[in-house]
């Protein structure tokens, strides 16, 4: 290059002051504005948002400090579903109850059952369902597997499935002498209490969960795979690298940020679980052990009316899930994200 | 030499098997959805020996559901299992009778102004936050993305309080306006959008175009695989939502889940009923699925991926 000056007295060629300009633009390009534009394309979304989502949850902050159970006489709501009718008086009820509403937690032994149930399927399941998304889409990377798009399609079809109907198809292959037992015994294994014993139910859950998620996060993985440059490979292997370095000391590290989406995004999936245990297992048995926190938060709105303690319990629930949000990201080295 | 090819062929069989089974599993309770609605009740419940092919009595099933006066969906009276997000699974029932209650109607219309509402927010904002810079854009955005974390069901109280005090109750716009700014549609877009080019946009900027001309004349045209997808999402989504149109709307009003809903009669769960409706409600799902899958797919992921 420091040669190619000396033979080029002219200077800069138009074509090279262009890209200078341009680049010099480009650099300025984010300030473009001063912000104001970007402000100005944020106006709608953000007053929608704002008054029809961030409002109601700061709102639900506000109530969780007061007893509101809705005593008076005078409706403002009205339900009649056909097995309760539910009824919502007028917000005069507040009493301002102060810390109360969430020192009762500490008393509360369902809640602490759901808090329970909900961390043990959390643990069990997502560790499990991103460790077989990952195997499959390395699996479903390699370009001798014949088929892949067929195979990428089979496993990610479970994510359209209806909730109610993979949910109700689990409750029927879980009987005791359902599918699944049915396989078991006649493969010589004794039958297992799917729907009976508090393990195992919360096992069932964790198996649908899992089935209806694992492709999911699969085609995730395998966008993130496919971003891994393949010199990499091509360098490890001339390191000597055999497939397991490979994967432990290139797939891995690459695929970090991924990983880290699909974990956390599963994590607060797994948190918000509710329909599931309500179709699977009737609404938390047996003896309430696959009750979730947010079966239990809406129990408590819904159906033994105390909004104020529920909107307690909504905030404990964001609480623990921010504080697991961010342990994962911290783990994940991914503080800027 | 020939050490290796061994190795390598037991490490081919070895992902196959390991795939052929995933989706050998992966099959298992699908096709259980599909075979247990052409069997009677009595054949696939209870039975020590079950029933592994189609029977014939899908035909049957089907016109019990029809015929049906009182399901209950599942569990015991007196549990809030009618609460559960229905969604499409009511699609097999009574079609015409949902159209003279104007349910069809009804969710259509909701569905659809939404769906066009929330893409243009949605790709709007995350256009701002992919292309420009501003005070407080982070915090904003992770305020924004921090929502995502509440469950639906838990802001139906607080919303409701506050459509009542300001009079949106029993109105569409109650339904549409909430998630219109959808947090989810927001951060896809802001990941997608944040793949066009700077110089593309820098040099539309010199030949004198606007800014809002960048946004639909270069942005939207660009991001269209991500707007589809997306419009998908915010679609299925909103036509599925069940108990916050159950809270707001009134009779006359109702959208089809909701509508469903008062048909449903607490007597017993008729599993070859639901198995014949979670079948037809599986089947447009799947074929749409299949279809649209790699655009789908490509469309969500240039977001999820970035980072």
């Amino acid at each position: 290059m420091a040669t190619q000056d000396s033979t080029v007295p002219a200077g800069p060629s138009l074509a090279d002051r262009v890209r200078f300009v341009r680049q010099s633009l480009s650099h300025r390009l984010p300030n473009a504005g001063e912000g104001v534009v970007g402000y100005l394309f944020l106006v709608p979304a953000f007053l929608l948002f704002g008054v029809f989502l961030a409002f109601p949850i700061l709102y639900t902050f506000y109530l969780s400090f007061f007893r509101f159970e809705g005593v008076s006489n005078e409706t403002i709501l009205w339900i009649d579903t056909g097995f309760f009718s539910y009824r919502l008086t007028r917000i005069a009820d507040l009493e301002f109850v102060g810390l109360s509403n969430y020192t009762a937690m500490f008393a509360d032994t369902l809640f602490h059952q759901a808090l329970f149930n909900t961390t043990f399927i959390l643990v069990v399941q997502v560790p499990l369902m991103v460790l077989f998304a990952l195997l499959f889409a390395v699996a479903l990377n390699a370009s001798f597997v014949k088929f892949r798009g067929v195979f990428r399609t089979v496993l990610a079809l479970p994510v359209s499935a209806n909730l109610v109907a993979y949910s109700t198809v689990f409750l029927l292959m879980m009987q005791d002498a359902g599918l699944v037992n049915y396989v078991l015994t006649s493969l010589g294994l004794p039958s297992i209490p799917w729907l009976t014993s508090s393990f195992w139910s919360r096992m069932t859950i964790v198996g649908a969960v899992t089935w209806r998620w694992t492709g999911y996060n699969m085609i995730i993985l395998l966008a993130g795979l496919q971003n891994v440059p393949q010199q990499l490979y091509e360098a490890a292997e001339i390191d000597g690298a055999g497939r397991w370095e490979k994967f432990r000391y290139v797939t891995v590290p690459q695929l970090r940020p991924v990983l880290l989406f699909v974990f956390v995004t599963s994590t607060i999936g797994t948190f918000k679980l509710f329909s599931e245990p309500v179709i699977i297992n009737g609404g938390g048995a047996p003896l309430d052990s696959t009750i979730t926190i947010v079966q239990y938060i809406y129990q408590t709105a819904f159906i033994d009316f105390r909004l104020g303690y529920a909107s307690a319990l909504t905030y404990v629930l964001i609480a623990v899930v921010s504080v697991l949000s961010a342990v994962q990201l911290r783990v994940g080295g991914e503080s800027d994200a | 030499m020939r050490e290796e090819t061994r190795r390598e062929a037991v490490w081919q069989f070895l992902t196959y098997a390991f795939v052929i089974v995933g989706a050998i599993l992966t099959m298992v309770p699908l096709y259980w959805i599909f075979v247990a609605s052409t069997l009677r009740e009595s054949e696939f419940l209870s039975s020590t020996d079950p029933r592994l092919l189609p029977g014939d009595s899908f035909l049957a099933n089907f016109q019990s559901l029809q015929a049906r006066e009182n399901v209950q969906f599942v569990g015991e009276p007196g549990q809030m299992t009618q609460f559960v997000d229905l969604g499409p699974i009511y699609f097999a029932y009574d079609f015409w009778h949902l159209w003279d209650m104007g349910a069809i109607e009804s969710s259509i219309f909701i569905a659809v102004v939404y769906t066009l509402l929330s893409l243009v927010l949605c790709s709007m904002a995350g256009f701002a936050f992919a292309k420009y810079e501003f005070r407080f854009k982070k915090p904003i955005f992770y305020a924004i993305l921090a929502t995502l974390i509440l469950p639906i069901q838990l802001l139906v109280i607080p919303l409701f309080l506050l459509m009542s005090q300001i009079g949106l109750t029993n109105s569409y716009w109650a339904i549409i306006l909430p998630w219109a700014a959808n947090p989810l549609g927001i951060f896809l877009m802001r990941q997608n959008m944040q793949s066009i080019p700077d110089a593309l946009l820098e040099s539309a900027r010199m030949d004198g175009a606007t800014e809002f001309q960048l946004y639909y004349k270069i942005a939207l045209p660009t991001m269209k695989s991500s707007l589809a997808a997306l419009a998908i999402i915010l679609f299925l989504f909103q036509w599925n939502l069940f108990l916050f149109p159950l809270v707001i709307l009134e009779q006359g009003k109702y959208t089809i889940p909701v509508a469903i809903n008062q048909l449903v009669g607490a007597q017993r769960v008729y599993y070859d009923q639901i198995m014949v409706a979670a079948t037809l409600s599986v089947i447009p799902i799947f074929v749409l699925f299949l279809f649209l899958q790699k655009q789908f797919v490509s469309g969500i992921l240039a977001g999820s991926v970035k980072e």
